[in-house]
């Protein structure tokens, strides 16, 4: 309980101005510029869940960018009732679905590497070892389990949220990502090793 | 993020319930702090393991491309565009019920009119026709039927119908 306000609190503070939803309001109102600034902000978010579930970074790319622009599309419609990052991931779920289902995705030759970090050599191949082989044993699993790992693991969403993003029930989603951790945990017994 | 804060907020971090931007001090603070790190592994090894994987950015210029698509496809059509059914979207749920009531109610009274007044119709129809026979057959007047529309000849074979200046 305690830990919930704390979380409130910082959540409110942590909020941008204006907030999302306010901007896709202006969006909705035929204002592009809003959608500019927008874009920027929650690209992140987009590109890496569908980076996560394909393992191919120009797919990654292609994705987020027709999530953001379906979400454009179908702005005239925006209402606010939920945060717009539940309704980006909502949208980005369902094209990595729906592309899961037309092509099975191709495994990840590298991740890019992050800009703020400046590792060792040996480091850097460490890292990239390791989250090679987190990416394959994501590859491995069927394409609803891969997803509620990214969401939960990855995005740090709680099951109410993964449960608005994927279009299931919070217990439905629970059991999900029981059956997925269960999945995936041998597959990570490698890691484990190193 | 020190140990003291990380410890308390990892059972949130498990369960996925904290910020963003909390969760990636936390993850900042597990790179570099084993006796952390240990402590998630015993509660969830599967988001131990994950969070050491690096979080790999956007490509560069992405916004940038997202926004050229957005602007090669043209002015979006916003709330204020004509929609036809922008109405009825905007309009409270009991105002749309009700005007659905309405219309139902409009198009059943329609329907029953129409129904009702029909018979009557007919039978005022068949009554013309049977008088027009009889007229043209008891004055052996049917030299008359191909009389043009307007001519003396028709206008007296309508008298004898008793259509009065009616059309045919």
């Amino acid at each position: 309980m305690k830990t919930g306000s704390f979380e409130f609190n910082v959540r409110e503070l942590a909020m941008p101005t204006p907030s999302d939803e306010e901007l896709m309001l202006n969006v909705r109102d035929g204002d592009l510029a809003a959608f500019e600034q927008l874009v920027p902000r929650r690209q992140t978010e987009a590109w890496r869940v569908a980076y996560r579930f394909t393992g191919d970074a120009a797919e990654a790319e292609d994705i987020a960018q027709q999530a953001f622009l379906r979400i454009l599309d179908a702005a005239p419609r925006y209402t606010p009732t939920a945060a717009f990052r539940t309704y980006l991931y909502q949208v980005v779920t369902r094209l990595c679905l729906d592309r899961h289902r037309k092509k099975r995705p191709v495994l990840a030759e590298s991740l890019p590497d992050p800009a703020a970090a400046a590792p060792t050599p040996e480091e850097h191949a460490g890292a990239r070892d390791r989250d090679r082989l987190i990416q394959t044993a994501l590859d491995s699993l069927p394409a609803d389990h891969r997803l509620a790992i990214v969401l939960r693991y990855f995005e740090g969403l709680s099951g109410v949220e993964m449960a608005a993003a994927m279009g299931r029930s919070p217990k439905a989603v629970e059991r999900l990502l029981a059956r997925a951790r269960a999945a995936l945990a041998p597959r990570l017994e490698l890691l484990r090793e190193k | 993020m020190d140990c003291r804060t990380a410890q308390p907020s990892l059972s949130a971090y498990v369960r996925g319930e904290l910020p963003p931007d909390v969760r990636s001090a936390l993850q900042a603070h597990l790179r570099e702090c084993p006796a952390c790190l240990a402590s998630l592994t015993a509660l969830d090894p599967i988001a131990a393991a994950l969070g050491q994987s690096q979080e790999p950015p956007a490509p560069q210029g992405f916004a940038t491309r997202v926004m050229a698509a957005a602007r090669s496809r043209g002015k979006p059509v916003v709330a204020g565009d004509w929609d036809p059914l922008h109405w009825w979207r905007m309009t409270p749920a009991p105002m749309r019920a009700a005007a659905a009531a309405m219309l139902v109610a409009g198009l059943t009274a329609g329907l029953a009119t129409g129904w009702t007044a029909r018979p009557a119709t007919r039978q005022a129809q068949d009554t013309q026709a049977v008088a027009l026979a009889d007229a043209v057959a008891a004055y052996h007047m049917d030299y008359f039927g191909d009389a043009p529309d307007g001519s003396l000849a028709d206008g007296y074979v309508a008298l004898l119908a008793g259509r009065n200046g009616e059309g045919r």
